[in-house]
């Protein structure tokens, strides 16, 4: 104290000399009026833009028969999207309540001869699978068997990728490099001189919206630009219950 | 001896470098944020790879819950130019306008009146989804009146009937509205709905596929065969 007392008596203020006054404000009210408005956004905003998936269906107009578009048997394979049941014919439900859905798929045309009449059929060509995407880089369920049976495109495919990571259609300029590869990928992906295969994805009335997406979803990431969407009918309902009978499921 | 004096610190902490961050934090979310648009059901689409964006203008989007219920969105154009023909407002009057009177021409029995009030909050409205017979009604409700009748998924008045029939001669009244919308002159709007844009179908996931078939199933038959699927984002890996 003295020594504050000290330095003071030595030095006479100036008459007139301004005064510096300290000027603190105290900010917390304003930040806790930011921190509400904050959260106020925060809660409001959707920060995720929904993507979209653009598809084009035939018209619903009836076209003759004989002007049809005939896949070739070789190429085609049919995809089933239907709710798993058990051995009751119940839904199954995952443990969320929400059916389960599986997937159906035979290659080539559906075989439904009964020749020694034991009520199943001889040669069923379905077979069960699932929408369970990659394990690291290794393809697993229906990706897999969609994956080879588009190979020559896939491969075709990869090669363009990696001139296109390498950036080597326009160096520098970012947007070239990518349309030119969007160009080369689409040219390759109708290329007919290629095996290409023809989906035809069949949805059942109570399958899940989910599954219909995940199927063209499948259609993308294999780039497979052939593929249809279609009703199921009885042929397949016929196919899939035999397949249960032969496959009985616990 | 003397005392030992304990200093008395003050406590206050000088909060303008926290102001400081918290306006920062505002003003992104202010700038980034677009508010969500008030929907009758919250539904939660499926996930694509698709990496594509929606578009926030010239967009007809049709909500599908999942009891099967319609309802429409409609958003004109974002141009400052057009606002006054093509804008969102001025384009679900004229839609509005369109659609009642291509109504009448098919019920004579049973005509529309709507009056300008009903066209002003028809234009205020982001979803709706009521049959035309319902729609003097529901746009003389007020807002809160509005969101609880519309919220009610087993009322029979909600949702836009669409399986009356599959006839291009006697539309049904989805297919009204949609027919109303693609003449309803913003010609940025028809142009994104030839190509597909235009038109974003949202459904939710478990929805089962019958119920966003039958509406896929009337656009085919108006002949628009392309649109597209609202999705979540999925990331791959390659």
């Amino acid at each position: 104290m003295a020594q504050i007392e000290q330095s003071s008596g030595g030095g006479k203020k100036k008459k007139g000399a301004q005064k510096k006054m300290s000027i603190h404000v105290d900010f917390t009210p304003m930040v806790d009026m930011n921190m509400l408005l904050i959260t106020f956004f925060m809660l409001c905003t959707t920060m995720i833009k929904s993507q979209t998936l653009t598809i084009s269906l035939p018209s619903n107009e009836k076209v003759e028969q004989n002007q049809m578009n005939k896949a070739k048997e070789s190429e085609a394979i049919t995809l089933i999207l239907t709710t798993d049941r058990n051995a009751n014919g119940d839904v199954k439900k995952d443990e969320n309540g929400r059916p389960m859905n599986t997937v159906y798929y035979y290659e080539g045309m559906p075989d439904v001869t009964d020749a020694n009449g034991d009520g199943l059929f001889d040669n069923n060509k379905l077979k069960a699978e699932q929408f369970i995407g990659n394990d690291g880089k290794i393809q697993q369920g229906i990706r897999k068997i969609l994956h080879d049976r588009n190979k020559q495109v896939l491969e075709k495919i990869e090669k363009e990728k990696e001139r296109w990571r390498n950036k080597e259609f326009a160096p520098g300029n970012k947007d070239a490099n990518d349309s030119i590869y969007q160009a080369r990928a689409k040219e390759i992906r109708n290329d007919s001189t290629l095996t290409r295969p023809v989906v035809i994805i069949k949805a059942a009335p109570e399958a899940s919206w989910e599954s219909l997406i995940s199927a063209l979803d499948e259609m993308q990431i294999n780039q497979i630009s052939r593929y249809q969407i279609d009703n199921i009918n009885q042929v397949d309902s016929a196919m899939i219950l035999d397949y249960l009978k032969k496959n009985p499921k616990k | 001896m003397g005392k030992v004096k304990i200093k008395r610190k003050s406590t206050l902490i000088d909060m303008t470098a926290m102001s400081d961050v918290t306006v920062l934090l505002l003003t992104f979310f202010m700038l980034t944020s677009t508010f969500l648009q008030k929907e009758p059901v919250t539904v939660l689409t499926p996930s694509s790879v698709s990496e594509q964006k929606v578009p926030t203008a010239n967009l007809a989007s049709v909500l599908v819950s999942p009891e099967g219920k319609v309802f429409i969105s409609i958003a004109g154009d974002a141009d400052a130019a057009t606002k006054d023909t093509w804008g969102t407002e001025a384009l679900r009057k004229t839609i509005l306008d369109e659609a009642v009177t291509l109504y009448n021409k098919q019920h004579p029995s049973t005509p529309v009146q709507l009056t300008a009030a009903d066209r002003e909050a028809f234009s205020k409205i982001n979803m709706f989804g009521v049959p035309f017979q319902v729609l003097h009604q529901f746009l003389s409700m007020s807002q809160t009146e509005q969101d609880k009748f519309i919220a009610d998924m087993n009322q029979k008045g909600v949702g836009i009937p669409i399986n009356d029939n599959k006839d291009m001669e006697k539309l049904n009244e989805f297919q009204i509205w949609m027919r109303a919308i693609y003449n309803s002159g913003n010609e940025n709007l028809q142009k994104a709905m030839k190509k597909g844009e235009g038109i974003a179908v949202k459904a939710d996931k478990d929805t089962p596929y019958t119920t966003v078939h039958d509406v896929l199933d009337n656009l085919q038959t108006l002949k628009l065969n392309r649109f597209s699927i609202m999705t979540a984002l999925k990331s791959e890996q390659e």
